[in-house]
């Protein structure tokens, strides 16, 4: 639909950013179900994910967001670091939403109104009984937060902590996205990838697009050798 | 009401032309209002307004046109900030969001103000029916303040008029002005008790200006029983606010209705309050609230466990209060974290899941107790170098730092007097000892020392 290209990525969740295409490994277990909880009413209202860059916290997010929406709920999903486009108007009164999701947190922190809107949204959050997540590359009290009362109150949740996969837990993900494409990736050509490629799941999935588009067009499957040839290593 | 059945005429049309998280994200939260011979429809904030307007409003006036019949004169859509209780959005969501107290969502003051003039006022109190004086968890730190929060149950708007709770964050003043609020409630279930934060009279103030129905706001405010207002500190620089809550104030006072107000300090600190409301605010009962000793730490976490229904050993708890001290709400956050943990690997509470839950918040707790983050700290406070508390300089303005730096280090860290000695170029034990004393003393007889001290420590402990 043209109407959603109009749209600016930042407020855009991603088709396949769901849960059920999440691959938590052991690492994050306890997180990603305690995520789901939460979005599904059954969890802790306000849940704070801290993580790493590239270990799955938007993901997550917008998962959550997803969740809400299926259940016939209204969710909103905003990234803090998108900042060109935001302002603290932004979070004026957004008690109507059933799920409120803010990613990176730390790209406002230190800047008072920005503050003292995410403070004024907490409360009413809270007295609305509505959920919120909070997504930051590190935990709450590690936030640099002039505001003491509104780190007070982000330490009072439930903090979650995302940590980056193993090596064969990283293959699993990329195996469990590339089924979802129907594209089998064999352990060895997984293997090859982590090897050869990177190991930061976002570049995995971004090569792992260039490799689908090439396997469509050349109607081959993944092998080394194909893989070799269309990432020109 | 015929603009309701056409706008959600209009909705299901809508539905088809966007995909759900669009539909869901921006079109459902639209409310609508009454408004003659128009579709008002109202956006929560006036970020989702522009939104809206900006991508599809052509949309939204197709839509309206396709479906508006003879009945309807004019079918021009309006649009507007602002939300309505009770509409099906905010009953849905609770479908979703179940939690254990749905407190009402904002607008309250609104919807009554829509009402007539003359109607019953309907005071919703906000209250959190979870926080009650059975759930505080009481200790030296705050027996006075639950104790004098008791009295003012007792004999509302007499003897303590305002009863001004203060101290830092997360340390159950609102746990306490809502105990206030609930034992009053209870006692007398018609009384009008109203619970809010500064920022909301704010925003109802603003509100009340805008719509030309301040009347109607100083009739709310003025005709209740029992007002408390959180975070008074927030009225700092508003001045409009700040009157309208100095008159609201004058006319409950004198009427022997009771106020009971936070902030995050002492009256006369609140920077940006107009002299004479400050004044006001110390005419009762001003008293504060201290963090909690390990012992308290150590209840509060036994008794929130037991109303979570995790089983926490004596152990662990002691542990994680031993660890965590700077305000109850982290000792909360503390505790949701080894829960949820325990919860989803199924797993006991034992010391090595606490260790592994809270390992970012352990090491903060460690780096900042080290010597030498308290000389980092204590000469920031008094504006001396770190090679001053080091010297043999012997001026009162270095010496005073560097006795308090070392009297910190002794209580907070686990280093020996030797230890510490040596950390401070290389001073004897007795130096240390000379030290401890001579703070401690000066705590007693000083008040600004006492201050001092207090500062540095929650500066060092958060």
């Amino acid at each position: 639909m043209p109407l959603e290209q109009q749209l600016p990525l930042p407020i855009r969740l991603r088709d396949d950013a769901v849960f059920s295409n999440f691959f938590p490994g052991e690492a994050n277990q306890a997180t990603y179900q305690a995520v789901q909880a939460a979005a599904q009413g059954t969890g802790e209202r306000f849940v704070y994910l801290s993580g790493p860059v590239h270990s799955g916290r938007t993901h997550l997010l917008q998962a959550a967001c997803h969740s809400v929406q299926e259940q016939g709920g209204t969710a909103i999903y905003l990234p803090f670091a998108e900042h060109e486009t935001l302002t603290p108007a932004w979070l004026q009164d957004l008690s109507g939403f059933s799920l409120v999701c803010i990613d990176d947190v730390e790209a406002m922190t230190g800047k008072a109104d920005w503050e003292e809107a995410l403070f004024h949204l907490y409360n009413q959050l809270q007295a609305a009984a509505s959920q919120l997540i909070i997504s930051s590359n590190v935990p709450p009290a590690q936030l640099a937060i002039k505001l003491a009362d509104l780190q007070s109150r982000l330490t009072a949740g439930l903090v979650l902590m995302l940590n980056p996969l193993p090596d064969e837990d990283k293959l699993a993900a990329l195996q469990l996205r590339a089924k979802a494409r129907g594209l089998y990736i064999s352990p060895t050509v997984g293997a090859f990838l982590l090897r050869r490629v990177s190991r930061d799941m976002r570049a995995l999935f971004a090569v792992l697009d260039t490799l689908d588009n090439a396997s469509l067009a050349a109607k081959r499957k993944l092998t080394v050798p194909f893989v070799k040839e269309v990432l020109s290593l | 009401m015929q603009q309701l059945s056409l706008w959600e005429k209009c909705l299901d049309t809508l539905q088809d032309e966007f995909s759900a998280q669009q539909f869901n994200t921006w079109i459902r939260p639209l409310q609508i209002e009454d408004a003659p011979g128009s579709l008002r429809l109202l956006a929560p904030n006036q970020f989702v307004l522009d939104w809206v307007k900006e991508h599809f409003l052509d949309h939204i006036t197709q839509a309206v046109e396709q479906h508006a019949d003879e009945h309807l004169h004019a079918t021009e859509v309006t649009f507007g900030i602002g939300s309505k209780n009770g509409t099906p959005e905010t009953i849905e969501k609770k479908s979703v969001a179940s939690s254990p107290s749905p407190l009402p969502s904002a607008g309250v003051f609104q919807s009554t103000a829509n009402e007539t003039p003359k109607s019953h006022a309907v005071y919703n109190s906000r209250l959190n029916p979870n926080f009650t004086f059975e759930t505080f968890v009481e200790g030296k730190s705050n027996q006075l303040a639950l104790a004098a929060a008791q009295q003012v149950v007792e004999n509302p708007g007499a003897s303590y008029n305002p009863f001004f709770l203060h101290g830092g964050v997360g340390l159950g003043k609102t746990h306490l002005m809502h105990a206030v609020g609930n034992a009053v409630l209870a006692a007398k279930p018609t009384a009008r008790v109203l619970y809010l934060h500064s920022e909301r009279f704010v925003a109802d103030m603003i509100k009340a200006l805008q719509t030309n129905t301040i009347q109607e706001f100083k009739a709310y405010y003025r005709g209740v029983d029992l007002l408390m207002i959180d975070d008074v500190q927030f009225f700092a620089g508003k001045e409009r606010s700040q009157e309208e809550f100095f008159h609201t104030f004058n006319a409950l006072h004198e009427a022997q209705q009771q106020v009971i107000l936070t902030s995050d300090r002492y009256p006369k600190d609140i920077t940006g309050l107009e002299e004479r409301l400050r004044s006001r605010l110390g005419w009762g009962l001003t008293v504060a609230v201290e963090p909690p000793e390990l012992e308290t730490r150590v209840a509060i976490l036994m008794t929130k466990a037991e109303q979570m229904g995790v089983n926490l050993p004596n152990a662990e708890a002691f542990f994680i209060a031993k660890h965590i001290r700077s305000n109850v709400r982290e000792l909360e956050g503390a505790l949701r974290r080894v829960s949820a943990n325990a919860q989803f690997t199924g797993r006991e509470i034992t010391s090595d899941l606490v260790r592994e839950s809270l390992k970012d918040l352990l090491a903060i707790q460690e780096r900042l107790v080290s010597i030498d983050n308290i000389q980092k700290t204590v000469a920031e406070y008094y504006k001396v170098k770190i090679s001053d508390l080091l010297s043999k300089r012997r001026n009162r303005s270095i010496t005073r730092p560097r006795q308090m730096a070392m009297h910190i280090a002794k209580e907070l860290t686990e280093h020996s007097l030797p230890e510490i000695g040596n950390a401070f170029g290389g001073r004897d034990h007795t130096t240390v000892l000379h030290a401890c004393r001579q703070i401690k003393q000066l705590k007693e007889s000083d008040r600004s020392i006492e201050e001092d001290y207090e500062n540095l420590s929650r500066l060092l402990s958060t």
